[in-house]
Formats: C-alpha cells, structure tokens, sequence
C-alpha cells in the first residue's frame, strides 16, 4: 500500500496491548519529509512505544504502519557495543566485504563521509566505552543514517546532552530534514520543542491529545495536553539569612573518569545549591562521599561537626540523600507504603521502641507522608511496585524530608515521573529551604536547577568550573561550561 | 513462586511420583496408600512422623532466617552435624541432673553450627564470596571433620563405632509421648517458629534483615551494615540448624555419629521454599515432608517401593524450586 501525500511514514490506527495494560490506544500519525516532527507525552504515555512500532520493531496489536524507504531509531538508551571501535558499530550486520574478509578501510571511510555530510564528527576508531555520551549517541545516529533512512525517529535524544550538544544535535537535524529526511523526536523538554520542531503531536495515556504546529502553539499548552490539567506553581521562595550549614573541602572521591577532584563549596541552612553538570561528571561520587556509601579524601563538615563515617552516622547527623535510582537505591518495592516509611529511621526513637518497630508511629509517619505529598494509592499498605513512579518518588522525598533534615541531597529528584509529580516535589524542595534546610541539588536538567537553585555550581570532569549566583544565570555561559568550555 | 506455579509443580512431582512406584513395578495407589498408613496409620506412626517433622523443622527455619536476608544457606546440613558434634562431645562429658546439662548441650549444639555458619558469613562479608559455593563445600567438610574427630583424635575408649559415648540417661531430651521417640524437641522447635514470625514482623532486627534481603543498595542507603547482616545471619542460621543437631544427639540418637542425619539439611530447603519462608507455613510444610520421610519406610516394607524413590521426588522438588533462587543469588554476585 502506498502511503498517502507524500509522507515517509504512515501510522494508521494504532493499538498495543501488553497483557491488560493499553499502551497505544488507537493513533494516527504521518511524517512528512523535511519536518522535525516532537512527540510528547509524560512517562507511560506510549511514546516509546509508538516509536518502536513505527520503526518495525514491535508489531502493533491492531492498525498498520506504511513507510517508504527505512526507518531509523536512535534509542534513549545507546544499542551499541562498547567494547567495539566506532567504523565496527556503525557497519555492524550490514559489513562492506572484499572477498571473505571485513573491508575495514571501506567502513572507516563510510564513517568518515557519513559524518562530514552530516557534520557529525568522531573518531572511526575511537573505542565506543572511551566515549562522552554526546559523541556517542553521535555514533548511534551515524549508525541508523549508514542505512540511509527515509524517517530517523529519535527517542529522548537530549536526555544526557549538555546545551551545547542539543543545539549543534538539532543543527543536524536540520541538515538531515532540508534533504529531505522525516525527523520525528521523542522528548519532555519543551522549550526544546518550541525552539526546534515544525510540528507537534502530544499522546496522553496512549491516546493523541494535541496536534499542533508549533507556531500555533505554546509550552503551556503543551504542558496542559501532556498533563492534562494545569501545572501548580511553585512554591514560593522566602528570603531567609542563610548561615553556613555543610561544607565540604577539598573532596576527591571516586575513580576513573567519573571521579571528584579536589571540590570543596559550601551548603547554608535555608539555601538550594544546584550542581549542573552534565551526567558522569562526578554526581555520583559527591553524592556518595556524603551519604557515606564510598571512601573519599578530604574533610566534610555539617553543623560544625565533622561528618564521617557510616551511612548510618550521617544519618544521625541530620543527612537525607534522595538517591538517583529510587527502585534500587531507596525502596523496597515488595514492601507497604508502610514499612517503606520507616527505613532509615527503623533504629531510633519514635519508630524504635526497644526491640521492636512501633507500628502506630510507623503507620502515622506513612500517613503524613502520603497526606502531605498527595501519594496516589488505596492505602498505607500498598506495596510500592504497585504504584506509578511519580508515586514512589513521592514516598521516597516524603520520607526524606520527614524529620526536618540539616542537609537534605536530592539527586535527580524529579527524574522520569510526570509533571505534576515534579512540580510537587520542586516546591517541597523549596519549603524545605524556606524552612532551614541546606539543601544540595544535583540534576542534570538545567532548567530544574535554574528553577530551584539559590546558587548554581558547574561541575565538569569532576572540578567545580564555575559559580553562579540567583540573578546573575547566565544560562549559555551555564551551558557552555557544562560542555568543557574554559 | 506464584500460587498457581506452586500447584503446577506440586502436581507434577506427584505424576512423576507416580510413575516412578510404577517403574518399581509396584501400583501407584498401592504405594501411596501404603506411604500415609505408615505415616498416619497410628500413634507409633504419627509419633514418629512427628519426629521427621521435628528433624526438619530445626534446619528449613535455619535456611529460611539466612533466606530472608538474602543469602542462600544451603549448609544446613553441615552445621547441623557440627551442632550435633558439638552437643555429643558436651552430652558426654557433662555429668549433672537433666535441667542443667540439657540447656548446656543444647547451647553446644547452637554454638557449634552457628560458628559452622559463621565462617561462611564472614567469608561473604569480608571478601564477598558466595554463601552458596562456602555452605555447599563446607557440608562436606562438616562430615568428613566430625568424622574423623569422633574415630580418631576424640573416640571414646570402650565405644565401638566411629561415634561419641552415649549420653547419660538424664541428658536425654524428655519424652512428650511415653512409648515412643518424640521429645520435647518438638516443642522447642514450634516454639522457634513462632518466635522467628515475631522477630521477623515486629523487630527493628527482623527489619534490617528483610531490608537488606530484598533490596541491598536500599539498606545499605538506609544505614543498614550489609556485611554485619551477613555475618550475624550466617551465624544465627547455623545456630538454629547446630541447635536441631543438638536435639537429634540428645533426643533420638543419644550419641553422636555422623549417621545423624540422613540429608535433613537439604530436604530442608525444599521445606523452607515449600514453606514459603515463612516461620508458621513452614511448619505445615515440615509435616508434610515428615509425612513422606516416615512414610517412605513403610512404602518400602508394604509395597516393596524402594524408599528412593521419595529420596528422589524431594530432590526434583528441591532442584525446581530453588533453581531460581540460585540464578537471584549468582546474578546479584556478579
């Protein structure tokens, strides 16, 4: 069947149902030649989903995809082979051949012009694990165009980059699209929409909520289609004198190229200190150092009081970290709302009552949590995997800031859950601040951390590259350190 | 394991049950029939399947504490047999009315395979080395060390066999029925399946373990010392097994050999998965494995079944439910 117009990709009526769950419900979508087309959705709104289809590698329970040419998908995570050079991933299962051997020269050269057509520049021989992430996903968008695609759909393609790098990937994309290539991209950043897209195709719960082209529209009503609903506001920032709390001097920790070196910056009480930084640039070595999980060099001091030792001293002392993986690192899904409540402070008073954990003073400390933080579950006794991510994360900073921490860490606080779940927990953030808290951002979204941060520090390769002061964001200057610039 | 999935394998190893009576060349029915008589048939019978209860129940609660924390013990059985090492050199040495030495010997038992369990633990805690591979060898060294101990550097002169002395009468474990071999070894036993239901549900001790079982890097953020919870649960589970082998010396044997055991260690895995870790359950699944323990004899005597054949069936069943188990722990070992 031929597609109708001249559109290189025709979804038509698109259904996918994995066990009861409906994750595509019944979409339309056509991908011109020559546009850059943004598809956005919360988390679970079948985007991905959509993609995988389109690009063949799912079949759709009902409906049908019609393309003209290939479809190519750059995945959110990389599908490449670390441990293989650049020119091998990029021809791998389609290798050019002289006689029975690999023709390595041909393939390096393949990379070579592929990448100064499209001005993707690497390395051919570079080995893929040595690699930043932003020219590696260079070389897994090289890979899809070695193919020559009539439609490359991108998933989450900006996730990892720095500014910088998702301005010079959109300029390529460009590129791709002025010869006549379909780009489709698959993203939550919406600034990025409006800035780049031609059109715009926003699903919520599988379905297609907005179709817009993105000079009609806006971020808002964007937002508002992904949503559904108005996103709150923020909670508002109160002035408050803010008096040394945590420092850290002089702190090295980690190895590799994903080490600390020698950091050292202050947190006061009733301030939010953002770390931007693209990620792998020693996150998670300074979370880590100071939740006590790794051995580290240098000196940490909270209150006045050194701070050492156990995961479990630092905890007395006043510490909550908000760790990155919430399923791994802070939950225990099997467990109720409950019994999640009270891990961490399982070991002393009001929870720990002699031998054994008070139930009722667990059940309220659940209560509260899941009162002041709106969690979304038929009861306390909810195990956790049976809630949504925004959910969990609720828990997961209810708990956090349950006790009035000193210093409260939040790493990626608001990472993969749904707008609204992250507006809520951006302005219990920002109480907390009001109410003393040091508290230590740590995201990789730059927009989170100009929105939250009294002062803005950039880390890049494991140094401090900069400070910034609320009013004084300079957001390109911001970017441009994130990405190496001296 | 899910409910139906438990019912899919419990239905299977009856029909392989079945079939391999039948590959006896005896009637299945008849053999069955012939497994619950001898099991049930009376009080002689339910005394002693009450005993094989009791035999098991002391290691598949040792395997589900360690279980629960997230490490797979499956050395029960050798801590077991130093429990009962430890308890048979204590039994008779000890002179002294039954409710001193009785308490002592017990404490022996619990000593000896706690330390048993505790080299493994301090092996995973201190080097992170697999629980699994240190139980599973050190159960062969158990045997062949207890061994060699009572034929050699600790054999009683005047004893015959390669065993320890015979306990005195008054530190033999007090019959709950007059007549037969079941003690008080029961109780105690049920007594400890309660009082783990309650450490696990309520303790701030219970909860550290079940943390650190079902999700390590969340403990462990949580202020929870992984490496202490190894030991000490290592240390805990053999005590619980080495305090069985205590019960065995001082309640059915009277001595120590290494005959104590005719597996129980490792059939208590199936007992603990069966049981689904949990205490209470687990003592029902402890009664029905009792059951096919001190059926199979009469199986064999009645309907000239061999009494492998049940040998057999619990080892499928062992093998079908804890394969998963063993690819959760080699993956998280990676």
């Amino acid at each position: 069947m031929r597609a109708s117009s001249g559109a290189t990709l025709e979804a038509r009526g698109i259904v996918k149902r994995f066990g009861s769950v409906l994750a595509v419900d019944g979409v339309d979508l056509a991908l011109e030649p020559g546009e850059i087309h943004a598809l956005c959705g919360e988390n679970g709104a079948g985007k991905s989903t959509l993609a995988r289809i389109a690009a063949g590698i799912l079949a759709p329970t009902a409906g049908e995809v019609v393309a003209r040419g290939a479809v190519g998908l750059v995945h959110q995570h990389f599908e490449l082979v670390d441990r293989l050079r650049v020119w091998e991933n990029v021809v791998l299962g389609r290798e050019p051949r002289r006689g029975l051997r690999l023709d390595a020269s041909a393939a390096r050269e393949r990379v070579r012009s592929l990448g100064a057509a499209y001005g993707l520049d690497v390395d051919p021989d570079a080995v893929v694990e040595t690699l930043p992430v932003g020219v590696a996903q260079r070389v897994e968008i090289l890979r899809e165009l070695a193919r020559d695609p009539a439609t490359l759909v991108l998933d989450e393609p900006t996730a990892v980059l720095a500014p910088a790098e998702i301005d010079a990937l959109f300029a390529t994309l460009r590129a791709l699209a002025a010869r006549g290539t379909s780009i489709a991209v698959i993203t939550h950043k919406l600034a990025e929409v409006v800035a780049h897209a031609d059109r715009v195709t926003v699903m919520r719960s599988g379905r297609v909520v907005l179709r817009a082209a993105t000079g009609d529209t806006s971020i808002e009503a964007i937002a508002h289609a992904m949503v559904g609903a108005d996103i709150p506001a923020l909670a508002q920032r109160v002035e408050v004198a803010a008096r040394p709390a945590f420092a850290a001097r002089g702190l090295c920790a980690g190895d590799g190229a994903h080490a600390l070196r020698d950091v050292s910056f202050a947190v006061g009480r009733g301030e939010i200190v953002g770390i931007a930084g693209v990620e792998g640039n020693g996150q998670s070595a300074l979370t880590d150092a100071i939740a006590g999980m790794s051995t580290y060099e240098g000196e940490l001091v909270l209150d006045g009081q050194p701070l050492r030792g156990t995961p479990a001293a630092r905890i007395a002392a006043g510490v909550r970290v908000i760790p990155q993986d919430r399923r791994r690192e802070a939950l225990v899904l099997p467990w109720s709302i409950a019994e999640n409540a009270a891990l961490g402070d399982h070991a002393r008073a009001p929870l720990r009552r002699g031998w054994t954990i008070d139930r009722s003073a667990r059940d309220a400390l659940a209560t509260q949590i899941v009162d002041r933080f709106d969690v979304r579950a038929p009861s306390i006794r909810t195990p956790l995997a049976a809630l949504s991510g925004g959910n969990q994360q609720k828990v997961v900073v209810g708990r956090a800031l349950g006790h009035a921490p000193a210093l409260l860490v939040a790493y990626q606080p608001t990472r993969g859950i749904d707008v609204g779940a992250a507006a809520l927990v951006q302005s219990r953030l920002i109480e907390a601040r009001n109410g003393g808290a040091a508290v230590l951002l740590i995201s990789f979204e730059l927009d989170e951390v100009q929105a939250l941060a009294d002062r803005i520090l950039v880390l890049y390769r494991g140094a401090v590259a900069a400070e910034f002061v609320r009013g004084h964001f300079d957001r390109a200057r911001i970017g441009a350190l994130m990405a190496g610039a001296a | 394991m899910s409910r139906a999935q438990r019912w899919i394998l419990g239905g299977l190893l009856v029909a392989v049950a079945a079939g391999v009576i039948a590959l006896a060349g005896a009637s299945p029915l008849a053999g069955f029939a012939a497994l619950v008589r001898g099991a049930l048939g009376g009080e002689r019978q339910i005394s002693e399947t009450l005993v094989q209860t009791t035999a098991l129940l002391f290691p598949a609660l040792a395997v589900a504490f360690a279980f629960r924390a997230g490490l797979f013990n499956i050395g029960a059985e050798g801590q077991l047999i130093v429990g009962g090492l430890f308890a048979g050199v204590a039994g008779s040495a000890l002179p002294g009315p039954g409710f001193v030495t009785i308490p002592l010997i017990l404490a022996a038992g619990a000593a000896g395979g706690g330390a048993w369990g505790a080299i493994a633990g301090a092996l995973r805690a201190r080097f992170g080395g697999s629980e699994v591979i240190a139980t599973l060898m050190l159960n062969i060294v158990a045997a062949l060390l207890a061994n060699y101990l009572v034929a050699g550097p600790l054999h009683p002169a005047g004893v015959a066999g390669a065993e320890t002395a015979p306990l005195p009468v008054s530190s033999w474990l007090p019959v709950l029925l007059p007549g037969t071999r079941l003690t008080i070894a029961l109780v105690i036993a049920l007594a400890l399946a309660a009082g783990l239901a309650f450490v696990f549900a309520r303790t701030v001790f219970g909860y550290t373990l079940r943390a650190a079982g079902e999700a390590p890097q969340a403990a462990a953020r949580a202020g929870i010392d992984l490496r202490r919870t190894a030991l000490v649960a290592m240390s805990l589970s053999g005590a619980i097994a080495g305090l069985g082998g205590a019960t065995l010396v001082a309640g059915v044997l009277h001595r120590f050999n290494v005959a104590l055991s005719p597996g129980y260690g490792f059939i208590a895995i199936a007992v603990a998965l069966v049981g689904g870790l949990d205490p209470v359950r687990i003592v029902a699944a402890a009664f029905a494995f009792g059951i096919l323990q001190s059926g199979s004899l009469s199986m064999q005597a009645l309907a000239h079944v061999p009494k492998d054949a049940v040998a057999f069936v619990e080892g499928l069943a062992i093998v079908g439910l804890s394969a998963r188990r063993i690819a959760a722990s080699a993956a998280r070992a990676d």
